[in-house]
């Protein structure tokens, strides 16, 4: 082969491999954006309460010794109770006339969130399970690497099940009828907190399945994860279009391809302005993000 | 079967709607007319919780659902479409319907079996109603893209996916040309052949004065007559309060 053929074929690794990790920030962005798309608010504690979830879970693994798929999927059922809980406390009772009131509810959970973590652990990391970390494809001349392969492989799973509840079944059709008219949905018996109330918990498991693989892609829990996530997380949906949920797929796996192929040629601490700026080219040129559309609802 | 006792709703210092007391009798088709602003769409929204009531009580069925929020409304055997059309425009028109179905039948499935069941749950009620708005052949296209007199269709049929014991249609014929209006008289007149009661609150003069059996009339929240189509025609409160507005 060609030495430039060699140049190119470690750039194109780390961007394989950052779409595959990017499939994390995916879900967090669909988090976000089904919240915004049912409630037209941010819940800026989402991507803390993943992380929680993910601590929360570190009872099955401590305790139980669980194998690390169990784990997973005790975070996401926290992930769901905490989702509840934010609802209840950050959205449910306070007047949806003031959109900075339930800004800055969620932005104290986030804060509460992670106290509640670093009391809990005395702010040391945590050991986390991961699963195929000792795998590697070998796809001459690229090569797949197993844990990555296997993040990849469950949000693709996870994502299609949400598809499915919110095309296929009347829960998401419910859901999409309060995103699009809010008034006449209600009027057509669907109960509007109901349906925000299960928004919160299925967008919640969803988080708290992202939390632990985040968890396992570093091998540990620590505080310091809840903060990045919830950044990327919006960085996600803003660049997705808010609202969109193809958006934010789509821009998940840009996100998690441009970081990494940042990383490779800037290295790890210079990654992350690169990652800001490609936000503020967004902003500036395409401020409604790759699928976002004007809104119309009542 | 609904009774508005002494309903008020004010707006500041404007009365939208002012003591107003009046009965709909089951099987009844009930006609509430008025000029632009007399309160009609106002007393709607009051009966289906959009707002709430300053004072007086609405009574359904000889419950008492005053304020009661809106899907409760409906569990009740409310339901209504709008003047302004508020279809869910990104789903097609078979998931209107079928998000809509809210009967005993429905709810008695239980919580999964009702919101996780597949669209095969009640697919045999949805398809009736497509044929009687005459929509069977549009089922699977996006409620955005119907014409104007086929999303006033699908809304009617949405309202009676719900199976509403009391159907209120809020000017339904508003935009419509003559030919859609006298489909809509024979629509609302089948709805009669199935006991349902309807209150319908319209502008236009010859749906009205053609389908239903008793008209209350309003005029700046008040009601100012009420009878039989024939003599409310002949009523000279009812002349008075419509001179010069186009459609009387």
């Amino acid at each position: 082969m060609s030495d430039f053929w060699w140049e190119v074929i470690d750039p194109i690794q780390s961007v394989l491999d950052g779409m595959m990790f990017g499939s994390i920030y995916a879900l967090i962005g669909i988090g976000f954006t089904l919240i915004f798309g049912v409630m037209h608010k941010i819940n800026l504690a989402y991507a803390a309460a993943s992380i929680g979830g993910a601590y929360a879970s570190l009872a099955a693994f401590q305790v139980l010794d669980a194998p690390a798929i169990v784990v997973f999927l005790c975070a996401a059922a926290a992930s769901g109770v905490i989702g509840y809980l934010v609802y209840i406390c950050c959205f449910r009772f306070i007047p949806t006339a003031m959109p900075l009131a339930t800004l800055m509810s969620s932005v104290g959970m986030l804060i509460l969130i992670d106290e509640v973590v670093v009391h809990a652990t005395a702010g040391m990391p945590e050991p986390y399970p991961a699963m195929f970390d000792d795998v590697m494809i070998d796809l001459e001349p690229f090569w797949i690497r197993g844990d990555l392969l296997m993040i990849f492989a469950l949000s693709v799973i996870a994502m299609g099940i949400l598809l499915y509840i919110l095309y296929r079944t009347r829960l998401g059709i419910a859901t999409r009828a309060v995103a699009q008219q809010p008034s006449a949905a209600q009027l057509c018996g669907i109960g509007q907190q109901n349906t925000n109330a299960v928004t919160f918990i299925i967008t919640g498991a969803l988080g708290g399945l992202a939390g632990a693989m985040v968890g396992a892609s570093v091998g540990i829990l620590s505080p310091l994860l809840a903060l990045p996530l919830t950044v990327k997380g919006l960085i996600v949906t803003v660049i997705g279009g808010l609202g969109s949920i193809p958006g934010a797929i789509v821009a998940g796996l840009l996100v998690g391809g441009f970081e990494n192929v940042f990383q490779y040629f800037r290295g790890v601490t210079e990654r992350d302005i690169y990652v800001m700026l490609l936000l503020f080219v967004f902003l500036t040129f395409r401020p409604q993000g790759l699928f976002g559309r004007i809104s119309s609802r009542d | 079967m609904l009774e508005l006792r002494n309903l008020s709703k004010h707006f500041g210092g404007v009365k939208a709607v002012d003591d107003l007391t009046l009965t709909v009798n089951e099987g009844e088709i009930f006609g509430l007319i008025g000029p632009n602003g007399s309160g009609k769409s106002t007393t709607v929204n009051l009966i289906c919780g959009v707002f709430p009531t300053t004072s007086g009580a609405v009574l359904f069925e000889g419950r008492d659902i005053t304020d009661a929020p809106s899907h409760r409304v409906v569990a009740a055997g409310i339901t209504r479409t709008f003047q302004n059309i508020r279809l869910f425009g990104d789903l097609t028109v078979w998931q209107n319907l079928w998000v809509s179905q809210n009967s005993a039948a429905e709810r008695g499935k239980g919580w999964f079996g009702r919101w996780l069941g597949g669209d095969r749950v009640g697919r045999g009620d949805a398809e009736d109603l497509l044929k009687f708005a005459g929509l069977e052949h549009r089922s699977g296209e996006l409620a955005r893209n119907l014409a104007f007199g086929e999303q006033r269709r699908l809304e009617m049929a949405r309202a009676l996916a719900a199976q509403p014991r009391l159907l209120l249609l809020d000017e339904p014929a508003a935009g419509m040309n003559a030919e859609e209006v006298s489909q809509l008289a024979a629509r609302i007149k089948a709805l009669r052949k199935y006991g349902m009661t309807i209150l319908l609150v319209e502008h236009v003069m010859e749906l009205v004065m053609g389908v239903t059996d008793r008209i209350a009339v309003l005029n700046f929240g008040q009601k100012i007559a009420e009878g039989a189509p024939a003599e409310i025609r002949e009523n000279p409160a009812v002349r008075t309060a419509y001179l010069g507005t186009a459609d009387a």
